[in-house]
């Protein structure tokens, strides 16, 4: 299964993290997810308990940000919504482009509950 | 609740390690090529075939992660070229890590060729640079001209794309301008190579390409 390879990847980098870090506990991590990156957040979400199970982030919740995939257009320099326009540009029709977004897979930042002092 | 940001592309760090092993090769001038597939699309023909005819010419070296593959460690042995089987621990891909592993168990520093079978799916492996020298994809005629709509990623990916059984083309209505208009359009600096390698169709031309990619490594 290709999720769970890359959630398992995952798990062991925030692991890392929290370790550089100090961290006790994270209270959420939340990844980043390009609409072009070929990975699907749906089965992230549905493996993410199996894989954290005997790992730091046991009780760490998941959240997932979607990055709409944009394309630039080849011809007329349009940007657009590739997979709504079904990969060809709605103003000239050219399929040809090159992305603007939606490639990304990142881990963008993790919630941890504050010590004491209120930001 | 206090933020911590990290913004950190997941796939730096075997980026990274791919990078280092990918100098290590070039220094030592030896040429991997990362070999990915869908199983059962003639892998094994092509691989035997591309070591017989390359074998004389260079010194090689075949490590098979496929665990579903037919191209089974004694076969590949029987060739005279060297060949370690790794075992990837149930993972759907490999990455620059257990490429390495491979690549240290082959000893691979005298040798000019490494031939890395990825393991057998055509989703995973794109994700994860190995640190190979060039990336090759084989498409066989019975999985369809239509392949590169369902998995663009991996024909992004790749430099190579070797289409394989091109003997049964008819049989399966496959047709091969329209295979390249799709390719094309996701890659265009892509290599194309039609082959049999059933029957040697193509794999003169596939082998010249290979053996100046080898010689240019150096
Ligand atoms: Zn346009």
């Amino acid at each position: 299964m290709h999720e769970l390879g890359i959630v398992l990847e995952v798990v062991k980098q925030v692991e890392e993290i929290a370790r550089v870090n100090n961290l006790a506990k994270i209270d959420t991590l939340v990844l980043q997810i390009g609409e072009l990156s070929s990975i699907v957040p749906y089965y992230i979400e549905e493996l993410y308990p199996i894989a954290v199970e005997d790992s730091f982030l046991r009780d760490t919740l998941l959240r997932i940000e979607t990055i709409p995939g944009i394309g630039e257009c080849s011809s007329c320099g349009l940007s657009y919504h590739v997979k709504d326009s079904d990969y060809k540009c709605p103003d000239c029709k050219g399929s040809e482009w090159t992305v603007i977004t939606g490639t990304e897979f990142m881990i963008k930042e993790i919630l941890i509950e504050s010590s004491g002092c209120q930001s | 609740m206090n933020v911590i940001e990290i913004k950190k592309r997941v796939y730096d760090r075997n980026d990274e390690k791919a990078r280092v092993l990918r100098d290590e090769l070039k220094a030592k001038g030896t040429f991997m090529m990362n070999l990915m597939s869908s199983p059962g699309s003639g892998k094994t023909t092509m691989v035997m075939g591309t070591i017989n005819l390359l074998k004389n010419r260079c010194k090689i070296g075949v490590i098979e992660a496929d665990l579903d593959s037919d191209v089974d460690a004694l076969t590949v042995e029987k060739t005279g070229v060297r060949v370690i089987q790794l075992h990837s621990g149930g993972m759907c891909h490999l990455d620059a890590g257990m490429a390495r592993e491979g690549l240290e168990a082959l000893l691979y520093a005298d040798l000019d060729f490494a031939i890395i079978e990825n393991i057998g799916n055509l989703i995973c492996p794109a994700q994860y640079d190995l640190g190979q020298s060039v990336n090759v994809m084989i498409l066989s005629v019975p999985e369809g001209d239509d392949k590169p709509l369902k998995y663009p990623a991996m024909f992004e990916k790749v430099d190579v794309l070797l289409v394989s059984k091109t003997d049964t083309m008819e049989v399966f209505d496959f047709n091969l301008d329209i295979l390249e208009k799709r390719v094309r359009k996701l890659n265009p600096s892509i290599c194309i190579f039609p082959i049999s390698a059933k029957y040697g169709d193509g794999m003169d031309v596939w082998c010249d390409y290979l053996l100046d990619a080898i010689e240019n490594w150096k």
